[in-house]
């Protein structure tokens, strides 16, 4: 029988093979229709220690529910669903399921501040909706920003190379957030470019791309700020 | 000893400890009045660990209290004896107690406290039914003992939950009114248990929390911000047994409006104020009225705050309802000082 009451359901929890034969008989469909239940069965208790790890995080466990953050959030006016002070319940019992419905949402904190000005507790939230926007970006729950994929390429050309090349950083930018390489506004530079012919720089861009520029003597020291920075980071989110 | 310079206190806990150490020291004679064999009232026979907001062991604090008034030639002590008849009227009081002796007093002050509330009258919370359920007394012994260890078997527990409310704000059970301390000795207990058992993590179910006064940071802010005490929205609706021996809390979730069934390894009720058990009787034997849940009606609040429906009979502490430890001693000289005022009333009337 159909369940006509499926809307009231959150559809991750309605189960439904659309083939299916049982001792010979067809339930195809809605005929083997189950619904995983509601209820909570643990917590998690370390998630929370998690979010604290990342800056503005730290203040989290501090909350006590009076609903000031989301009463005077600039989003939640916007969104019924945008609630920090719930996503803060959810947090500090690490009910990381329940949190992770609103996670297309969390990132679209604008940091107005209202919420961290009018905390009695000083939890400051709008630091733990970044913690969290983090955390999840960190675990591959939400794509990465295009900051962090230019923040990466910059890292990653430091560490490799102890400089940056700004043609190398852009390209690379693009590739990583998947942008097309050839932009409208390269063409026109290159266009204005080639028109003064200023021959020198040309030759400087040319070389550049052959030879890759790198910092004298730089052996072995990208590799061990590498060890560092992934170090730092595991006793930072994982200690 | 005559009447005129006497005054009967009935109950040796804070409150009637008080209240005789104020009778004492103004002069006049207290004769106290104590059903147990020991002196000092609940804090002393349930053995509460550390008092709020103190923070001082129950048995030095109200030790205290107790050597004051032994060591008071003013003072005169009956222990396992109660109050059997009381005659004559306010200036002149006879009573007769169970051990045969006979006092006459010229007014009488009442520190009858309180019961704590059974748990077994709340049989879907497991208390009497699974070893791991305990009340807020009961844990507060083991915190005398310096270890936290579940009685089943006697491992550390992961997980303490402590239920505010037990046999407080139930219309169910016909207690209507708020036990008042509860809240506070609950997140004092959750510090207790993580100092003793630092991998012990404590969560407080609650309705609300009233950690009233000068206790909202002391007790409320330090235990969630220092001691990581977890608060959880969530009246529990029952506590069984997972077949790996852990308790399980089920209940609904208020704030993420879904039930919940929780692992837990102890769960304590926070029990709340009864009027005392013996409060019809001691209607009865004071001639004295009691207030619509049962606790020792009070007079006239302005004026005679600490007085009973019967002239010349006064009450402090939790015989009038919940109360808290500091503010059962100060009802307790506020009380001693109106009956020794009483006395002098008399004195004057006489002469």
């Amino acid at each position: 029988m159909a369940i006509h009451e499926k809307t009231l359901i959150d559809p991750d929890r309605i189960l439904q093979h659309d083939h299916l034969v049982v001792d010979g008989v067809d339930v195809s469909g809605s005929w083997n229709t189950m619904i995983t239940p509601r209820t909570l069965t643990d917590y998690e208790e370390n998630f929370e220690k998690i979010i604290q790890s990342y800056s503005g995080g730290e203040n989290v466990h501090r909350c006590w529910q009076c609903g000031s953050c989301t009463n005077s959030c600039t989003m939640y006016a916007q969104n019924v669903d945008f609630n920090p002070r719930y996503w803060i319940y959810l947090i500090r019992l690490g009910l990381k399921a329940e949190l992770m419905k609103d996670k297309d949402i969390i990132w679209q904190c604008v940091s107005c501040n209202k919420c961290t000005n009018i905390c009695p507790k000083d939890v400051r939230p709008e630091g733990v909706m970044k913690a969290t926007a983090h955390w999840m970006e960190d675990n591959g729950l939400t794509p990465k920003t295009l900051s962090t994929h230019f923040d990466e390429e910059f890292t990653h050309q430091c560490i490799e190379f102890g400089r940056i090349e700004d043609t190398e950083v852009m390209m690379g930018f693009y590739k990583r957030s998947n942008q097309p390489l050839v932009q409208a506004w390269i063409v026109e530079f290159g266009k204005r470019l080639s028109k003064g012919l200023p021959l020198g720089q040309l030759a400087k861009m040319g070389m550049n791309v052959v030879f890759r520029p790198k910092t004298k003597s730089w052996g072995k020291t990208g590799e061990v700020l590498a060890e560092y920075v992934k170090a730092q980071k595991e006793a930072a989110h994982h200690g | 000893m005559s009447a005129q310079d006497t005054v009967l206190v009935v109950g040796a806990g804070p409150a009637g400890l008080s209240a005789a150490a104020t009778i004492a020291s103004m002069g006049k004679k207290a004769v106290i009045v104590e059903k147990e064999d020991i002196l000092g009232g609940a804090p002393i026979i349930s053995g509460y660990a550390k008092l709020v907001p103190s923070g001082e062991w129950a048995k030095d604090a109200i030790g205290r209290m107790v050597s004051r008034v032994e060591g008071d030639g003013n003072v005169a002590i009956h222990k396992s004896t109660k109050v059997t008849t009381v005659e004559g009227e306010a200036g002149n009081f006879t009573a007769t107690l169970s051990n045969g002796n006979k006092v006459e007093a010229g007014s009488i002050v009442l520190g009858t406290g309180f019961t704590h509330f059974d748990s077994i009258n709340k049989p879907e919370w497991g208390f009497g039914t699974y070893e791991d359920v305990l009340t807020t007394t009961q844990m507060e012994q083991m915190v005398g003992t310096g270890q936290i260890t579940c009685p089943s078997d006697g491992r550390v527990p992961e997980r303490v939950a402590i239920l505010l409310c037990v046999g407080s704000r139930d219309r169910q059970i016909g207690r209507e009114w708020c036990s008042k301390i509860c809240c506070t000795v609950s997140t004092n207990l959750a510090m207790e248990i993580k100092e003793i058992s630092p991998s012990t993590d404590v969560f407080i179910y609650y309705m609300d929390i009233r950690t009233f006064g000068l206790y909202e940071d002391k007790f409320y802010w330090k235990s969630q911000e220092e001691y990581k005490t977890k608060f959880v929205k969530a009246r529990i609706a029952e506590v069984t047994k997972s077949p790996d021996g852990r308790l399980l809390v089920k209940g609904e979730d208020t704030l993420v409006k879904r039930p919940i069934v929780i692992p837990m390894d102890i769960v304590v009720h926070a029990i709340g104020m009864d009027p005392n058990a013996l409060n019809s009787e001691i209607a009865k034997t004071f001639g004295i009225g009691l207030e619509k849940h049962g606790f020792i009606d009070r007079a006239e609040q302005y004026t005679n705050s600490q007085g009973t429906t019967r002239k010349g009979i006064y009450v402090c502490g939790a015989a009038t309802g919940p109360e808290d430890i500091d503010t059962s001693i100060a009802q307790g000289q506020s009380a001693g000082s109106r009956a020794v005022a009483d006395l002098f009333g008399q004195q004057k009337v006489a002469s």
